[in-house]
């Protein structure tokens, strides 16, 4: 929606077929979406639940959609940031370039317990760093997207982003015909060739998996998602071990060598040798493997340092610095507060910034200026002057909103929505899926997206090129 | 494939056998007990003997309620406490089935997930206070389902394999343990009346499923021990113990081809031949076998062989046998 609460004019042929409908009609298409997700186990998991509870995350039927021009403007400049992200990467896990020139960024860069020094010096087997991103855009007032986060580790969602269009296709067949929008379901064929394509040995006769943590973990369904449309074994670490730096899959047949795992499980969890020993999650001499260019972890151990929320503020400099390329997308201003100048500032302007922990997600440990209490901001300030190296400040930023129904009112409401494309990087280079998971706040007022504090999910639909 | 799938693929089938099982004999049992012509024990008794939880319905319910056919009811369907009622068992299914998401078929698990939401979510409380033989009509139907779909639906590869293996295991254990019981309770009843004793061998029947089977190869000539003949060896009847282990054996075989060197398997393989090989007519012809001692020796044979696969296929220590059912779950 444009700023006037009005829909922008391309869409508003589309958003007139559903408005065809009665509130009845969607309230009750909306229903049948949501008990399908349900009884297909659409699910996440709910970790402070005891009982392991699931829940749907809220769908709301109305697509978000992306013009054409628009998208293609945001695929070149996705583009271009994940190169200069995985080219600063390889740098600072080796020759460190960038420091020599940028001698002040050394320690706000290096000082984060996500850069592995340990690491240093390892060439991961293919040479890609970072398969699978998750970029988080916004959209400010001026209906300029904005680069809000990078996420370079293990970034979740996209296997709503295919359900997502398979209730569309279901429940609004028409209006998806009508909206000419690019299709998604290819990602996980695309996802298999790109591991594939980065395995130690050839192709054709290497074993990907997927690791997970197991089925109490929040993202389950999207593990066993994606090995299941791969077609691939969906493993935990007591499924693997090492021997000789070569990881194999303990089999009812023997034990079978593995080459390439899209391990969903954090760094600190995936080798009780090399990290935290109290894992069960991980597999014991992974790191020597990986070390050894005998197997591909995806993405590749030590990535934090370049999603860090500190690290984020000088990537524009990365892409002049190692592309010799203006940025193509813009992103937020930010106050980086291990900088005493930045600091400052940020004390003195608590009521007006959203500050951020470096090393939380999810919208935990944040500090909402505006609407926030005296009480709070006093606790952020100490905590800030006590270890300003986890802190940043951003201002804050307008998201656009997108019609929402409402289940309560049983009516279109404007809602706020920011979107995360899914870009994927193999030896010839990036590829970005058409569209990305559109998160929207169910609250009226709301800037908050996530899943995990109430957020529910839009289908995005990129149109096709005009005819 | 992973040993920890065939392990999960080997409880799914179990665990969803078991739930129809428990099903039918709690709905064939309803049915019974509206017959007057039986007390109420005789009929509340042998179910919880059947399921071996009559140690702890006792502990929980005391001995009396054992002739309260609601209390055994609501003990076998709804107690989370008791991990032989209905409510644990597929709950059980339905996270191994979660776990195993990616192996299993979509339509698979979307019936196995919808059976489980039903019966925790409301709608299976309703059903089961409106009309108690629609609602295990409803869980074996969904059971029934789900193992028609697995064959319709899933490659037929290894995890298939183990999958029809647990549900054929699981069939040995049922059909023998409830022979067993009735065998039991019914010859030691008195006096004989033919008819009440038919009745009863009928009710057997139709509680493992087999009453028209019967029928069809006894031209109605219903004898206690035609019945239990019936049950223990025909080889054409699917709830047969000669038929599931036979069916066990076969699925055994293909996952360790005897042409193929170096497989695990041999051990179960060679450990079942003498127990198919006793179950035969002729094994009851000596004047000293007895029903009892020959289920007992399928019970607990089939038991050690479910250790023996664990031990081969799953990387499991032996476990030791229990009599209670219930004990009888996943571990790790």
């Amino acid at each position: 929606m444009g700023a006037d609460g009005i829909a922008r004019p391309d869409f508003q042929k589309l958003l007139n077929v559903l408005g065809a409908r009665s509130p009845e009609d969607f309230s009750h298409m909306q229903t049948l979406a949501e008990r399908a997700l349900l009884n297909q186990g659409v699910t996440f998991s709910v970790y402070s639940d005891r009982r392991g509870t699931e829940r749907i995350f809220p769908f709301c039927l109305i697509p978000r959609i992306i013009s054409a021009p628009d998208w293609t403007h945001l695929e070149r400049g996705l583009e271009q940031r994940i190169r200069a992200l995985g080219l600063f990467l390889d740098d600072v896990y080796d020759g460190q370039r960038l420091f020599s020139e940028r001698p002040e960024l050394r320690d706000i860069i290096l000082n984060t317990p996500l850069y592995l020094p340990r690491l240093r010096g390892v060439r991961p087997a293919g040479g890609v760093r970072i398969h699978i991103a998750g970029i988080d855009l916004i959209r400010d007032g001026q209906g300029t997207f904005r680069v809000l986060e990078d996420n370079l580790r293990t970034p979740s969602g996209v296997s709503y982003v295919m359900e997502n269009r398979i209730l569309s296709k279901r429940v609004v067949p028409e209006v998806l015909e009508l909206a000419r929008a690019r299709r998604v379901d290819h990602y996980p064929a695309r996802l298999a060739e790109t591991l594939r394509a980065v395995s130690p040995e050839s192709p054709d006769s290497s074993t990907v998996v997927v690791l997970t943590p197991g089925p109490y973990n929040s993202a389950y369904f999207e593990h066993s998602f994606l090995a299941r449309t791969m077609g691939v074994p969906l493993v935990h670490g007591e499924d693997l071990f090492v021997e000789d730096d070569r990881v194999f899959l303990r089999t009812t047949r023997g034990p079978r060598r593995v080459h390439v795992i899209y391990r969903r499980i954090d760094d600190a969890f995936l080798d009780p040798e090399a990290f935290r020993p109290d894992s069960m999650l991980g597999v014991r001499g992974l790191l020597r493997a990986w070390a050894a260019g005998n197997v591909t972890l995806a993405n590749a151990p030590g990535n934090g340092v370049a999603d860090d929320k500190a690290t984020y503020a000088f990537v524009p400099d990365f892409i002049r610095y190692y592309l010799g390329e203006e940025p193509i997308l813009e992103q937020v201003p930010t106050y980086v507060c291990a900088r005493e100048k930045d600091c400052q500032y940020v004390l003195e302007h608590l009521g007006e910034l959203v500050v951020k922990t470096v090393d939380e997600a999810g919208g935990y440990g944040m500090l909402m200026g505006p609407q926030s209490t005296q009480a709070e901001r006093d606790e952020f300030r100490q905590r800030i002057l006590a270890q300003p190296r986890r802190y940043i400040a951003q201002p804050r930023v307008e998201l656009s909103t997108c019609p929402t129904w409402d289940t309560a009112s049983r009516q279109v409401v404007p809602r706020r929505v920011d979107l995360r494309p899914y870009i994927l990087t193999g030896p010839q280079g990036p590829w970005v899926l058409p569209g990305g998971l559109s998160r929207v706040a169910l609250r009226a007022g709301s800037y908050v997206v996530n899943s995990s504090q109430g957020g529910g999910s839009k289908d995005t639909w990129v149109q096709k090129e005009a005819v | 494939m992973i040993a920890r799938i065939a392990e999960h693929c080997f409880w799914l089938g179990r665990y969803l056998e078991r739930a129809e099982s428990t099903a039918r004999v709690l709905q064939m049992t309803e049915q019974l007990s509206l017959d007057a012509e039986l007390a109420s024990e005789h009929c509340w008794t042998p179910v919880l003997a059947v399921f071996g939880e009559r140690q702890a319905f006792a502990a929980r319910h005391g001995v009396e309620a054992e002739a309260d056919g609601e209390a055994v009811q609501g003990f076998m369907t709804w107690e989370e406490s008791n991990l032989s009622s209905l409510v644990s068992i597929l709950s059980q299914a339905r996270e191994g089935a979660r776990t195993i998401r990616e192996v299993v078929s979509r339509e698979c698990w979307e019936v196995t997930n919808e059976l489980y939401l039903w019966l925790v979510g409301g709608a299976g409380q309703e059903e089961y206070a409106v009309s108690r033989f629609g609602f295990y009509q409803h869980i074996r139907r969904m059971v029934q389902l789900c193992l028609g779909l697995f064959r319709s639906t899933m490659l037929h590869d290894t995890p298939l394999d183990f999958i029809w293996l647990g549900v054929m295991l699981e069939r040995v254990g049922q059909t023998a343990r409830l022979l067993d019981v009735h065998h039991h309770v019914f010859s030691g009843m008195k006096p004989s009346h033919l008819v009440v004793e038919t009745a009863l061998w009928l009710s057997l029947l139709r509680a493992s499923s087999g009453f028209e089977p019967f029928m069809k190869t006894h031209s109605g000539r219903v004898t206690g021990d035609a019945v239990a003949a019936f049950l223990l060896f025909d080889s054409r009847f699917p709830r047969s113990v000669h038929y599931c282990l036979d069916s066990a054996y076969r699925y055994l075989v293909r996952l360790c081809p005897p042409d193929v060197e170096g497989q695990p398997g041999r051990e179960s393989l060679a450990f079942m031949l003498p127990l198919l090989a006793e179950l035969r007519p002729q094994a009851l012809a000596r004047p000293d076998a007895t029903v009892h001692a020959l289920l007992t020796r399928m019970v607990e044979g089939t038991a050690e062989l479910c250790s023996l696969i664990s031990q081969e296929y799953f990387g499991r220590k032996p476990v030791i046998p229990d009599q209670t059912l219930g004990a009888q779950v996943m571990t790790g």
